[in-house]
């Protein structure tokens, strides 16, 4: 445990100064890899806290100060990191935006933030800007991260992040100490982030966190998953979203570790093969399609691979049971999982990429149960994550060794966690924010009498542990007046390989009826075995085979429900939502308000209207 | 029932997956455009229907047989002509000879010399040089060549395989209303691959988006003209922005 020990220095009472702290600390060592024309490479600590301060420099020069707002449009990359951690350096409050956020979007969220400044990835996200800058007067500079294309393009607006990176080298030069001097003027009280939490009614909602909520936010993480400077991450989750903000910006200024960057949100699983992290921490939808990735690989298996494979599982998950039940293993099932685990269970991490992974989790959405089980089967040490952008993404959690599965842990120390009268989650503590920006009735509404309102319905188990019921918006009244949890249902249906979200219907209605969004690739696949005919995405969804597919596996789940929760009627999705659609979570979730908006038809001809 | 049905036809060139299920219709007279970039399985798509290579797996049925796995004079036989990508004229023979090779099949000899004057009357080009051998003509007149040839079977279905390849603007259009010409006299039903969009979509009554041996797209032409990512990747036709110049491309989406 002396790894969780002092993790924050002395005196780093902010990001900023924790930052430079870590970074003259770790020196030469690798903080960042990513790719550049295919090959990996790697940016030390020293070189990374070079670029954040001649990044933060360039900024003060321009005309930044303390408290003011600049803000970051872009995929996951360095200079994402570079950027926020220059603007924080110097007193300043970082902004980001998703990278698939629309023009409108944007525009918001910069007049909202009144952020001066505006960094973007490329041409792409540059045309978004001028397509709407007569509508953010108090823009000041777009600086673009990627010039390709724009070498003809001169605009008073824009400039080159190496124009700005120049301006800061000079600025180092000509005044040594400005730099520490705008570090050390940071205040805990201080804000230091924005994160904009897409609100399912009205505009995104700014959340304001100091340096003190991300310090103390840096400081559990220790407890709750222990990294190091050995440890190996892969980075691909939006860095605006406070999942990854977390796990890739903030954990490693107190742990170390190389954090590498997947090329794109599509390689996602080849880059996990190829960088095989030792930690790794994904939204539900990954550990979902992981999963289905072995169920369907083992369709294309023999019959004798696909025997060896459920015999290896069995004995995988009858070991796993009886560790989580706390349980001695004989020595029989050991033996038995030493064998499996050599014949089977290491190949099928290699596929995964999780080979040498340490350590997983999974937090941002609830994960349906059984998968965390096959997790834990393989033998990954799997740990869950409770929290809220309002209280810095973690409120709970629990170590992969305490096998609390259906639970999402105890609280964090030094933080309370209750129940309100109405069961919904109250937190307490210093990881709270500070409140919306610009939303004073919002944050008035969240935060009651000193308590963090989550708005999620909870209960205890008797050791303790929060189990999550459901969105407090989001449970199910039936018109004979029955309460179901959807996500639960929603979760159980998830499972599926050929299902890769639904949305259960049912709220003052007589049964309950479910939105399914196929598995694109899966459904392709069984349509092709077995000869089902279909051109396009959408003839796939409506062919009757694949309903008959679909249905198939929603009785698989019904038979595990009470006769109120069963789903009577589903509706497959005719169009492949990405995150570019509003139907659709930057994590790559449904969104229930919009997709119920958007499909009333659909959802009436169920109900035979 | 159309004339021509393909159900999950997967094709492949030793272990790379040509075809990977491809369903189809092209009804009686009607023109069916495939479009796709390179690579994406439309040659590989003609040669299947014309049995030049042995689909893996899938149904192909035409005017109600199947023919999937019959050999390519039969399928010839049967009325399915194909003109195979680059011409592929017998360049030692005369333009005449070519063109009769296009009925080897036929006996019935005065149909066969009214349907040469019928083909002259498409490519009057073609009359003064007759006795050419057709290794010699400019490759406009080699694809009217490959194109009359398809026609002197007198199929009910013709297989176009990029007709306007390596071909000038102006010849493209002469090809294109020849096409269109022929449909209208003959009501022979034409499976036009392209990589020329414009030009097939226009002819096209429907069409079919080939990507990566999977049909991402289908509907009428009209559907896929106005589709923006048909628009964008196939047509070139892009919103300048704000600059007056866009690099980037959008996402495809196919919906």
């Amino acid at each position: 445990m002396a790894l969780t020990d002092a993790r924050i220095p002395a005196g780093c009472d902010t990001v900023a100064k924790l930052f430079r702290h870590t970074a003259a600390a770790r020196g030469e060592r690798v903080a960042l890899m990513h790719k550049d024309y295919g090959v990996w490479q790697a940016t030390t600590w020293r070189g990374y806290a070079e670029q954040a301060r001649h990044t933060g420099l360039g900024l003060a020069a321009l005309g930044l100060r303390p408290r003011e707002v600049a803000a970051i449009l872009a995929e996951t990359i360095p200079e994402w990191l570079f950027t926020d951690m220059g603007i924080m350096g110097t007193g300043a409050v970082s902004v980001g935006l998703y990278p698939t956020s629309s023009r409108e979007q944007v525009e918001y969220i910069v007049n909202d933030s009144g952020a001066r400044f505006l960094f973007v990835e490329d041409e792409e996200q540059l045309d978004k800007v001028l397509e709407r800058r007569e509508r953010m007067p108090r823009l000041e500079r777009v600086v673009v991260y990627d010039t390709t294309g724009l070498k003809r393009f001169s605009d008073p607006l824009v400039m080159s992040y190496d124009e700005l990176l120049a301006l800061g080298r000079a600025e180092a030069e000509r005044a040594p100490g400005a730099w520490d001097a705008l570090v050390d003027a940071t205040r805990p009280e201080d804000r230091a982030i924005l994160v904009y939490t897409s609100g399912t009614t009205g505009p995104p909602k700014g959340a304001v966190l100091s340096h003190a909520n991300l310090v103390f936010a840096i400081d559990r993480w220790g407890e709750m998953a222990p990294t190091h400077d050995g440890d190996d991450t892969l980075a691909f989750l939006p860095l605006c979203h406070m999942a990854e903000r977390m796990m890739t910006a903030m954990r490693p200024l107190a742990y170390g570790g190389v954090v590498h960057f997947a090329e794109s949100p599509e390689t996602v699983l080849e880059n996990l093969r190829e960088v095989s992290p030792t930690v790794f921490f994904a939204v539900p939808r990954i550990w979902e399609k992981l999963h289905s990735l072995v169920t369907m690989t083992l369709q294309d298996a023999t019959p004798l691979q696909r025997a060896l494979y459920g015999r290896a599982s069995a004995v995988a998950h009858a070991v796993a049971d009886r560790r989580m039940a706390g349980k001695p293993v004989p020595f029989g099932l050991r033996a038995l999982y030493a064998l499996a685990e050599l014949a089977i269970l290491r190949n099928t991490k290699r596929l995964l990429g999780l080979s040498r992974a340490r350590l997983i989790g999974s937090g941002a959405a609830p994960i349906s149960q059984d998968i965390m089980r096959w997790y834990v089967a393989l033998g990954i040490p799997i740990f869950e994550i409770y929290g809220q952008t309002e209280c810095s993404g973690i409120a709970t959690f629990y170590r992969p060794e305490e096998f609390a599965l259906g639970t999402v842990g105890k609280p964090l120390s030094g933080t309370e966690v209750r129940l309100s009268a109405e069961q919904e989650i109250v937190i307490r503590g210093p990881h709270v924010f500070q409140g919306y920006l610009n939303k004073p009735e919002r944050t008035a509404e969240a935060i009651r009498d000193g308590w963090l309102h989550t708005g999620d319905v909870g209960a205890f188990t008797p050791e303790g542990r929060l189990k999550i019921v459901d969105r407090k918006s989001d449970i199910i009244i039936t018109s004979g007046g029955k309460n179901i949890t959807p996500s639960e249902i929603e979760n159980k249906l998830k499972f599926s390989p050929y299902v890769t979200d639904a949305i259960v219907i049912g709220d003052r209605r007589n049964y309950l009826t479910a939105l399914v969004m196929i598995d694109q690739e899966n459904v392709t696949k069984y349509a092709q075995t077995n000869r089902i005919p279909f051109t396009d995405y959408a003839s796939l969804t409506r062919a009757p085979a694949i309903k008959d597919l679909v249905w198939a596996e929603v009785e698989k789940v019904n038979k595990q429900l009470a006769n109120v929760e069963r789903i009577r009627k589903v509706h497959l999705l005719d169009i492949l939502l990405t995150a570019e659609d509003e139907e659709m979570t930057p994590t790559l979730k449904l969104r229930r308000k919009f997709v119920n908006e958007k499909y009333k038809k659909e959802i009436e001809a169920m109900y035979g209207g | 029932m159309a004339l021509l049905e393909l159900r999950n036809v997967e094709a492949y060139y030793g272990p790379i997956a040509a075809l990977k299920g491809v369903t189809l219709d092209v009804n009686e007279g009607a023109i069916v455009a495939v479009l796709g970039a390179n690579g994406a399985g439309k040659t590989t798509l003609l040669k299947a229907i014309s049995g030049a290579l042995d689909p893996e797996a899938g149904t192909i049925r035409f005017a109600g047989a199947e023919i999937q796995k019959r050999a390519a004079w039969d399928v010839a036989a049967a009325g399915i002509a194909h003109v195979p990508e680059g011409r592929e004229v017998f360049r030692h023979l005369s333009v005449a000879d070519n063109l009769k090779m296009g009925g080897f099949l036929r006996r019935d000899a005065g149909g066969l010399a009214a349907d040469l004057e019928r083909i002259f009357g498409y490519f009057p080009a073609l009359r003064a040089r007759v006795r050419e051998m057709a290794g010699n003509l400019s490759g406009g007149e080699q694809q009217m060549v490959a194109i009359g040839r398809a026609l002197m079977a007198r199929p009910r279905l013709i297989l176009l395989d990029e007709p306007s390849l390596g071909l000038s603007p102006l010849l493209v259009q002469e090809i294109y209303r020849i096409i269109g010409r022929v449909k209208a006299d003959s009501g022979v039903a034409m499976l036009l691959v392209e990589q020329n969009a414009k030009m097939a979509l226009d002819v096209a009554d429907s069409g079919y988006v080939l990507e990566g041996g999977r049909i991402v797209l289908a509907g009428s032409a009209e559907r896929l003209r106005s589709n923006e990512d048909v628009k964008e990747f196939y047509l070139g036709i892009r919103d300048a922005g704000v600059r007056g110049v866009r690099r980037w491309k959008r996402r495809k989406q196919w919906r």
